[in-house]
């Protein structure tokens, strides 16, 4: 029943979505410039350094890590602002995430699921090691990443659901902006979701990766929710990451979000 | 007066609460949500009744519109030497419809430097974010600022 | 069931001297249940819990004390000053409503 209520809502939310109507529920500038002034104080540094703790113990650091993937320690950093990538050594576009999961393959440790907050502050450790870095994902570089892109593309254009909905329906160049239940509608490659995240979600009062947030949004657009880690979900990520590529956006984990 | 023995009460429930040692606390004896407490009861418990007076010495910052009630971010700076003869004793921050009005009492001393606090509340809905401030010399300060707490967003 | 807590203070600027005013942050993690909302897997009211009291010293001696309430956000943040007298360690000792009782430091270094 909640269900049909929520998308009549939104449903008549979206109609409405012609005037800056929301305005007066947005937040303003000064408001923004006091929540991104938390960002210096963001509880998932504790996490981030916890992930770095469990990387070091139990995997060997990054150092670990870098020599898994055959890069050297001064280029990790760039290299780490490029993911996902087609991991030659794995046969897959894989996530950050799974070469952990593979390094514990190797090490002949138990892998750590990655739905699980070990993993997630594995993750934002690791991918913490490239701030600063510009996103640099190059989706040319093989045939395998080149099809993940496409991959991603189809999956963020294509409609589905009960409502008909796609990604691009919400986040596309000319919606973006817009207000739905009180805040306006992001641009992906703007708001640099492949660099922010993953973040601290003040909602949820946890750390969050993107895939995860994904999933959230899906469910509220009355998508089915495509699981964390599928070929799918990768190549979601990829295709985000070219969107805040073209913005020029760095890596700046952990985020913080609302 | 009708305040004054609720007052009591509470404090005789503290009073209790602070005897129990730890290890007999269960789960299940918890208190639950229990501190409750209104905006002027908590303001007669701070100020023991003295007068309040708005002061414009104190710049209380939040922000106009929360885009989530569980994390509002505070700041209070209060203008003061902090010198032993006069500093900022304490720091209340109080919001004027959470069931518990209480967020936080923040005791500083001079070595703090400035009469400043920030921390970040939870707010149940709209309502005001107040700080009370006792000065050194005993007296009693205040500012209050509006929240407007939305719930929206997607995921 | 009491894990280390993970906390962390952060003293800005990073670079001062004695005499100078930083500002101290205090980040720790911890639920903050107001004793109000229910679990979603158990559907049990999940019990109050709480970080209750904050201690801020400098070399054992205390310079800000601290009430707090279940009404301060889950994994919360404190934020003071602190006028630097000379090299030190600043201590953080803080305790929640079950009685459990932690406590974190970190180094004051002043340059000249």
């Amino acid at each position: 029943m909640k269900r049909v209520l929520l998308s009549l809502a939104f449903l008549s939310t979206m109609a409405m979505l012609q005037l800056n109507a929301g305005e007066q529920f947005a937040m303003s500038d000064a408001d923004r410039a006091m929540y991104a002034e938390m960002l210096e104080n963001n509880p998932a540094e504790i996490y981030v350094e916890e992930g770095g703790e469990i990387l070091e113990e139990s995997l060997g650091g990054e150092e670990a890590f870098a020599k898994f993937l055959e890069v050297s320690e001064k280029d990790l950093p760039k290299y780490i602002a490029g993911f996902p990538r087609y991991i030659k050594k794995l046969g897959n576009v894989v996530g950050i995430d799974q070469v952990l999961q593979a390094m514990q393959v190797e090490q002949g440790k138990e892998k750590t699921k990655l739905k699980s907050g070990k993993m997630f502050s594995m993750l934002a450790y690791v991918k913490s090691l490239a701030n600063d870095e510009l996103i640099n994902i190059d989706v040319e570089a093989d045939e395998h990443i080149k099809a993940s892109y496409a991959l991603g593309k189809v999956t963020y254009m294509t409609a589905r659901g009960g409502r008909g909905l796609a990604c691009n329906s919400c986040h596309s160049a000319d919606i973006v902006g817009q207000v739905l239940r009180t805040q306006p509608l992001p641009d992906l490659g703007e708001a640099a979701v492949a660099g922010t995240w993953p973040a601290y979600r003040m909602t949820k009062s946890s750390l969050r990766t993107p895939q995860r947030r994904f999933q959230g949004c899906m469910k509220n657009a009355l998508l089915k929710v495509i699981p964390i880690g599928s070929k799918e979900m990768i190549a979601l990520e990829v295709y985000i990451a070219t969107l805040a590529k073209a913005k020029g956006k760095k890596i700046a984990i952990p985020g913080l979000k609302r | 007066m009708k305040r004054r023995n609720f007052i009591k009460s509470i404090c005789a429930v503290s009073a209790v609460a602070a005897t129990i040692t730890p290890s007999t606390l269960l789960a299940k004896d918890m208190p639950k949500g229990g501190n409750v407490l209104t905006y002027d009861a908590a303001v007669e418990a701070i100020t023991g009744g003295k007068a309040v007076t708005d002061s414009d010495k104190i710049k209380l910052t939040v922000p106009e519109i929360a885009e989530n009630g569980a994390v509002v971010p505070v700041k209070v700076n209060v203008e003061s030497p902090m010198t032993d003869a006069d500093y900022v004793k304490s720091i209340h921050v109080l919001s004027t419809k959470n069931g518990n009005a209480r967020c936080a009492d923040v005791m500083l001393t001079p070595l703090n430097g400035k009469g400043y606090f920030a921390t970040r509340v939870k707010l149940g809905g709209t309502q005001d974010v107040v700080a009370l401030i006792e000065m050194s010399d005993g007296s009693f300060l205040r500012a209050a600022k509006p929240v407007k707490v939305t719930i929206g967003g997607c995921g | 069931m009491a894990e280390a807590r993970k906390s962390m203070i952060k003293i800005k600027p990073k670079k001062y001297k004695v005499g100078d005013t930083v500002k101290v942050d205090f980040i720790v993690i911890h639920p903050m249940d107001t004793g109000l909302k229910k679990d979603k897997k158990t559907g049990e009211i999940k019990p109050a819990h709480f970080i209750d009291n904050i201690t801020f010293s400098l070399d054992g001696k205390p310079f800000t004390t601290m009430k707090v309430w279940e009404t301060v956000s889950t994994n919360p943040y404190f934020s003071v000053n602190l006028k630097v007298p000379g090299k030190g360690k600043i201590t953080v000792d803080y305790t929640d409503n079950t009685g459990e009782k932690n406590s974190k430091s970190k180094k004051l270094k002043p340059k000249g």
